[in-house]
């Protein structure tokens, strides 16, 4: 090799050292760029308000709807107020109302919650203390009673049944969980509700959302508190804890509560799921420092990581969701169907 | 003299407290009671307002519950 092989040797080789690390260069800040943008950047999207077909029978309006439940044709409301299940086709359709003021069968008190086990409707009827069973034209087909007064009901599986209730705040660690079977009895509780001695504090703090994962899973949100998202299997049993990402916003909350301040953080107001998927709305700031239902929801994996941001036209207080759709409750108890443009 | 003093505010105490324990309702009305504060609770939840409104009526009903139980 002469010299001025050797020098073109090293001037190639000089030149394919600087090429190759301009090149590792720009790949490490592309990279640092990319997860950037991968850390703050979440899609968003719009949900469009759907029409709904108006409906003229008085029993179509809502007084006090607590709870939504879907099914593959309808969607059953629970209405506190009205004492009532109310039907909606899909399209929002008033369908029907089942159930009145009372305690015999069929009859109601202050409806909280709904769910849909196949051919049957199961009402939480709060406070007759018992889960109430319907057909789905509304007529009566059994009940059991429950030891609390049951706030939400959900269908996990055919044979199983998740009950909450707000717990009383006058003894320590009453379970937030019920779980029984078809015929009434109770197959497990658990989850604890937390007592620091302040039973209005405790109230924010206990209070939680719970979503159907599938297969008979679980998700339990806690309105106020850390980013923590807890899935339980049908048994009881808890599966894993669930760190939901920072890009979900949390806003801290003062209130005057007894004793030494304390702050509240609220995390979500309402909580749903669809496959592989929860959406929690995080709450949004209200006539100046406080908190209530927000106008957006995050869509969040089942790692924690938010997937999405689905900006609404209003607030709402409850809702679910199926694919491209979110059927949910605006600020005044109206039923509100949302399709996602992405 | 202090003495009496002393002796007449522990008397004022203790007759107030028996005037007042003495009002306060059996066991059916304590039941009662429990039974209106729990459900004055579960109206608050079923409200769904926002926080501070919520923590304002939560309150009321702790109130409630304690004159309930005072016979008062």
């Amino acid at each position: 090799m002469t010299g001025a092989d050797r020098a073109a040797g090293v001037g190639v080789s000089a030149a394919a050292a600087m090429a190759l690390l301009t090149a590792v260069t720009l790949a490490l800040g592309a990279t640092a760029r990319t997860s950037g943008a991968e850390e703050t950047a979440v899609p968003r999207l719009k949900a469009v308000e759907v029409p709904r077909p108006s409906n003229e029978s008085d029993e179509a309006v809502l007084s006090r709807p607590l709870a939504l439940a879907l099914d593959e044709n309808d969607l059953f409301m629970a209405d506190g107020q009205d004492c009532a299940v109310k039907v909606f086709s899909r399209e929002g359709r008033f369908v029907r109302a089942f159930g009145r003021k009372g305690k015999g069968p069929g009859e109601l008190s202050f409806p909280s919650g709904v769910a849909v086990a196949g051919r049957t409707v199961l009402v939480a009827d709060k406070l007759n203390s018992r889960i109430q069973a319907f057909d789905r034209e509304g007529r009566p087909a059994g009940a059991f009673p429950t030891p609390f007064l049951p706030d939400r009901v959900y269908a996990l599986a055919d044979d199983v049944i998740l009950v909450t209730g707000n717990p009383s705040g006058k003894r320590k660690g009453e379970p937030l969980l019920h779980i029984f079977d078809a015929a009434g009895r109770l197959r497990w509780e658990g989850l604890a509700a937390s007592s620091s001695g302040d039973p209005v504090y405790d109230a924010f703090r206990n209070m939680i959302l719970v979503c159907p994962a599938g297969g008979g899973d679980f998700y339990v949100v806690f309105r106020s508190g850390g980013r923590t998202v807890l899935r339980f299997a049908s048994t009881g049993a808890l599966l894993g804890r669930i760190t939901v990402d920072g890009r979900h916003r949390s806003r801290p909350l003062d209130l005057p509560f007894k004793g030494r301040k304390k702050r509240l953080l609220g995390f979500c107001w309402a909580a749903a799921c669809d496959p592989g998927l929860l959406y929690l709305s995080a709450p949004a700031p209200v006539d100046g420092k406080d908190l209530g239902p927000g106008r957006e929801i995050s869509v969040i994996d089942g790692e924690g990581r938010m997937r999405a941001v689905i900006a609404l036209g209003r607030a709402v207080h409850r809702f679910v969701v199926e694919g491209d759709r979110i059927f949910a409750i605006d600020d005044e108890g109206e039923l509100r169907i949302f399709e996602v443009a992405r | 003299m202090k003495k009496l003093a002393v002796l007449a505010l522990v008397g004022l105490v203790l007759g107030a407290a028996a005037l007042t324990f003495s009002m306060a309702p059996d066991v059916n009305e304590q039941s009662l009671c429990n039974r209106n504060h729990a459900e004055c609770r579960e109206y608050v939840f079923g409200l769904d307002d926002p926080w501070y409104k919520v923590m304002v009526l939560l309150t009321a009903c702790d109130i409630a519950f304690g004159k309930c139980m005072l016979g008062l």
